[in-house]
């Protein structure tokens, strides 16, 4: 329809008029850069909503002895842990596996005894960024224990005080030691910060007599997307025989659905911003090709047939069309670039507002890492060129149909 | 010659019908745009207040002295009538209620469940507290019933235990001694929450006051008509309680919910802006072409002797005048819609994925949008503001209209 | 541990010591009430020293105990660990509703909060209500003949609980032999089910009283598990030193 020479007088007669065609493609690009970028914010967002909810505490899959969650009884652990963890991290798509305990028990300072719960954990796993321990300093010798900022202020602990702790082993023996309180700590997870003392997990196994066993298994993945599909595969490893293997939606499935608000408020504006966007291409597009009805009127009237008219309105337009969106794609892809490695503090993103947060126990901090995927500017760019082409046709048909007369003295 | 450039403004917004209704549809379409997302955010804020102050909060509780810190349910309050008296009081109070609290042992032959139980008032604890509302069987307490329970999914569960079941509560009494109390399941409740299931169990305030021996009540919980007064309420109750007996906002109760509100204020803060960035551009471009295409036009007013000051005044003016007509457009349009919003509100659940459990959940994702005066100021704003910031550019432009030039070039 | 209800358990046995059966009454069922009566009499013993053995039967592993305890009245208990010798000289003392425990490794005494109080004893399975709650089986059950037992030889006695009796059981099944001794008493929760079973051998004469020295009590719903206790000695109505059940006396039981 289109032919190459017509794309060729288009090309020309664009770039004749550069105001007009620069205003144009300004427009067009500057909607869609800014809707890749809005786009990739949100992406950005809803990967660090997940990430903050699963990192610290939840992590992406976790493994428990059968009923353990049910009545968190000591003796309901997985054994050969160190074998099972070997064979987590075997899986090219696991990030991370690492070991807790759960040990509730008695801690005191002087004679009052106050309920607990010690935490075993894996030092160095934890203090991965946007995991429990992220930026603590752990301990580095034995004997030494993290406390929860908010129970040791109720204790009367102090950093460097010496406190008794009681429990129970997993064999039912009284386990009891003398630990020193290396620092108070303020974590992303309030129940550890109101009943929490951490322990090094090898520690912990010798206290409550659980050679290489564990309570629970926390499994990070490469991709945060594929969490089903991972715990499912995990789950028919032979080490993991007998064990109960959960993703994090099976785990807190209210975290599920206040995910699934935010993504869907998210996407509302999405659509909100499209259509902003898209009118504002369209007015442009609109005003732009109804002023030129003179010059159509023109062309009329020196004898051009309508149907040329149109075909190259049209062409222009798929032109401007294609420059703008290149433009604006390859801003929106810059953008994504050059923030998706160091990523954007919310807080000035945004004109202040706190950069750490406290939500559902946690504490997050702002950081966004946007991203796009090809779908997202796909989708964008199609959109965007339509309603310019749109746009555009409707008043060069309604030109093409004039009489030239008419159309001269507009 | 100011009038005639304001009468030529009106007159030529006048002439080109055309353009002038392709401008303030342009605008006006903006304008609702922006007015919908803004009324969007503003829900979003309320549905997270909501979130925090269901969920057992309240807006505001009135809670005794050392509370903030130990979160000790064994602590009472100084004076339990004279504060539910002040919250009653208060203005714009939607509903109140008194609760009390114990760490209790729940059995059923050797199975045990620990919890912490709670004394409330049936009548008014389901509208502070939204989960009992979900009763999967069973039934709610009844105000004075004695003797019964409700509780959770999981705690029957692992109680093996049902409708109708009585199971033995054994707690620390008033002066260290251990008290039992025998309850009857009349209700069972389903949240969609394991953890939560398995932390749920309510009895009336009479029984906890048997069982314990401690006296009063531990806390008052105070839902608001506007959550927004929340701060301001505040300030009119603490005086008016007992001495020793603090009040504390939802977000301190709950900082969790608080956190993120503000951080999804943030992020609405920035989609707001995004929305009034496109907008102007939108409008930008829109008068950016048409003052290019009216090159000759201005051209022939340059001839005639119309200075540069007085074309960008008239450009502005135009500019003005469209933005005006396009702000009562976009009110026009966008009112009904924001109305709607409000009433309705936007329901998330049809757009949530198959994994959502409509019984559970921390809150019902109904969004309700904002409806207020702050609309008016709000279009107005953006109409005539990014009108006139978008017609600054085409207002220099063709003040710079060489005339010559412009009456030579081919249109 | 306060022991009142093991004690109570074994006085039972003392009690039905005291009636001794001849060759009628042994064919006529018991006349329970009095019994029952009796019972709730002799189940307090005004003080005691004793040294048992206590197996638990877990999920996974097998753990013994052996104890020596004191007691006076039903507020005053020390119990201090004997075996194995890792845990030896950890003691627990009561008075009244104060609970503590010594800790020989660290050479500390903990006070246990009393909402930590309400669970199971020493991870067996006792509860706290089986060791500290007074209930009386004259005064809380309304009791009946059930029939005759041939093997072993004995009477089936049922309890049911009066209605506004507090506690955990709504039903016991009491089998007790024919010189008067328990055999098996089964507990059914309050919806009727069976939930755990306590029997008693290992008749001996101790302390002057001849009695079931051991008792086995087996949960229903669970894996295998079970407490074994074993009375090695005991002596009654003893004078026992009153700095016995003081925190001090507590540190010193190494």
């Amino acid at each position: 329809m289109v032919a190459g020479s017509t794309l060729r007088i288009a090309w020309r007669n664009l770039w004749r008029n550069r105001r007009r065609t620069s205003l144009a493609v300004a427009a067009i690009g500057l909607s869609v850069a800014l809707v890749l970028a809005y786009y990739a914010l949100l992406r950005a967002y809803a990967d660090w909503i997940l990430e903050t909810l699963t990192g610290p505490m939840l992590g992406h899959v976790q493994v428990h002895a059968p009923e353990w969650r049910k009545d968190r009884a000591m003796d309901r652990t997985i054994r050969d842990v160190s074998s099972l963890l070997d064979g987590l991290r075997r899986d090219p798509d696991v990030a991370s596996a690492s070991p807790r305990i759960y040990a509730p028990a008695l801690a005191a300072l002087a004679e009052e005894g106050f309920a607990v719960v010690i935490m075993g954990v894996d030092w160095e796993a934890e203090s991965h960024p946007i995991r429990l321990l992220s930026g603590v300093d752990v301990p580095r010798s034995p004997g030494r224990v993290l406390m929860g900022r908010a129970l040791a202020e109720m204790m009367g602990v102090r950093e460097g005080d010496e406190i008794a702790l009681v429990g129970q082993g997993a064999d039912g023996s009284l386990a009891n030691d003398l630990v020193q309180v290396q620092g108070l700590i303020q974590t992303p997870v309030d129940f550890v910060n109101r009943q929490g003392i951490l322990l090094e997990i090898g520690e912990a196994q010798t206290l409550f007599a659980m050679p290489d066993e564990a309570h629970e298994v926390v499994v990070h993945a490469r991709d945060p997307e594929g969490v089903k599909l991972l715990a499912s595969r995990l789950a028919a490893l032979p080490n993991l025989a007998g064990t109960e293997v959960l993703d994090w939606q099976a785990l807190a499935p209210e975290m599920v659905s206040l995910i699934e608000i935010i993504e869907v408020a998210g996407v509302f504006a999405l659509v909100l911003i499209f259509i902003a966007a898209s009118a504002g291409v369209a007015n442009t597009m609109l005003m732009a090709t109804f002023e030129r009805t003179h010059e159509l009127g023109m062309l009329l009237a020196l004898g051009a047939a309508p149907s040329r008219i149109v075909r190259m309105i049209l062409a222009e337009s798929i032109a401007l069309g294609f420059t703008g969106a290149a433009l604006g794609g390859t801003l929106g892809i810059l953008f994504v670039a050059v923030t998706h490695e160091t990523g954007l503090d919310f807080a000035a993103l945004t004109g202040g507002g706190p950069t750490q947060l406290s939500f559902a126990g946690l504490s997050w901090s702002m950081r966004f890492y946007p991203s796009l995927a090809p779908s997202d500017v796909g989708r964008t760019i199609l959109a965007v060129l339509l309603t310019s082409l749109i746009a555009s046709i409707w008043p060069a048909l309604r030109a093409a149909r004039l009489e030239p007369a008419r159309a001269l003295r507009e | 010659m100011a009038w005639v450039s304001s009468k030529y403004a009106f007159r030529s917004v006048g002439r080109n019908l055309r353009r002038t209704a392709l401008s303030v549809l342009g605008i006006g379409i903006g304008c609702t745009l922006a007015l919908v997302t803004e009324s969007i955010n503003r829900g979003r804020d309320e549905l997270f207040a909501r979130m925090g102050a269901y969920s057992g909060a309240g807006h505001l509780r009135v809670v005794p002295a050392g509370w903030r810190l130990r979160r000790d349910p064994r602590l009472r309050l100084a004076e339990g009538k004279r504060d539910l008296e002040a919250a009653r009081s208060l203005p714009g109070v939607a509903a109140v209620t008194v609760r009390a609290r114990a760490q209790v042992l729940l059995a059923m032959g050797t199975h045990v469940v620990p919890l912490e139980m709670v004394g409330v008032d049936p009548e008014n604890e389901p509208r502070t507290y939204r989960f009992v509302q979900n009763l999967e069987r069973g039934r709610y307490l009844a105000p004075g019933e004695r003797g019964a329970a409700v509780v959770g999914r999981a705690v029957a569960e692992r109680l093996r235990a049902d409708l109708d079941d009585d199971i033995l509560a054994t707690a620390v009494g008033k002066d260290g001694d251990i008290e039992a109390a025998l309850f009857r399941i009349v209700g069972i409740v389903a949240t969609g929450s394991e953890d939560l299931d398995a932390s749920i169990c309510q009895v009336t305030l009479d029984d906890m006051e048997a069982l314990t021996g401690l006296p009063s009540v531990a806390e008052v919980a105070v839902i608001l008509e506007d959550w927004r007064e929340t701060e301001s309420t505040r300030a009119l109750l603490a005086p008016r309680v007992a001495r020793g007996d603090e009040v504390l906002t939802w977000g301190e109760i709950a900082p969790e919910f608080q956190g993120h509100m503000e951080q999804d204020k943030a992020a609405s803060r920035f989609i707001g802006f995004l929305i009034i960035v496109i907008v102007l551009l939108g409008v930008a471009s829109a008068q950016l072409a048409a003052v290019l295409e009216r090159r000759r036009e201005f051209a022939v007013l340059s001839a005639l002797g119309m200075q540069a000051g007085h074309m960008v005044r008239l450009v502005l003016q135009e500019g003005l005048t469209l933005g005006f007509f396009g702000g009562a457009l976009g009110f026009a349009l966008g009112a009904p819609l924001v109305w709607h919003l409000a009433s309705a509100g936007l329901d998330f659940r049809e757009y949530m994925g198959s994994s959502y459990s409509f019984q559970g959940v921390v809150l019902e994702p109904i969004l309700y949008g904002d409806f207020g005066v702050w609309m008016i100021p709000y279009v107005l704003l953006i109409a005539v503001g990014a009108t006139l910031a978008a017609s600054l550019y085409p207002a220099w432009f063709a003040a710079r209209t060489d005339p010559a030039v412009a009456l030579r070039v081919a249109q | 541990m306060s022991g009142s209800r093991l004690f109570r358990a074994f006085a039972l046995g003392a009690s039905m010591a005291a009636f001794s059966p001849t060759a009628e009454s042994v064919q006529k069922p018991p006349d329970v009430e009095s019994i029952l009566a009796h019972l709730d009499d002799l189940y307090r013993s005004k003080s005691s020293t004793s040294r048992m053995e206590i197996q638990v039967v877990g999920r996974r592993t097998t753990r013994t105990l052996r104890l020596k305890a004191w007691s006076r009245g039903e507020e005053e208990v020390l119990v201090v660990i004997e075996e194995p010798a890792r845990e030896a000289g950890t003691a627990t003392l009561r008075v009244g509703d104060n609970l503590w425990n010594y800790l020989p490794r660290i050479a500390r005494t903990i006070r246990v909060p009393p909402a930590m109080m309400l669970g199971s004893w020493m991870g067996t399975d006792f509860t706290n209500d089986d060791l500290v709650k007074e209930s009386s089986l004259h005064k809380d059950f309304v009791s009946r003949v059930e029939r005759r037992s041939e093997d072993p030889k004995g009477w089936w006695l049922t309890l049911d609980v009066k209605p506004d009796v507090v506690g955990r059981w709504a039903k016991i099944e009491f089998l007790v032999s024919d010189d008067w001794l328990p055999i098996e008493e089964r507990h059914f929760d309050r919806k009727g089910r069976l939930a755990r079973t306590m029997r008693f051998d290992e008749v001996k004469t101790l302390g002057g009283r001849r009695l079931p020295a051991r008792l086995v009590l087996t949960p229903t719903d669970a894996e295998g598990q079970s407490t074994e206790l074993r009375y090695l000695e005991i002596a009654f109505d003893v004078p026992i030193a009153d700095d016995t059940f003081s925190l001090s006396r507590l540190e010193q039981t190494r």
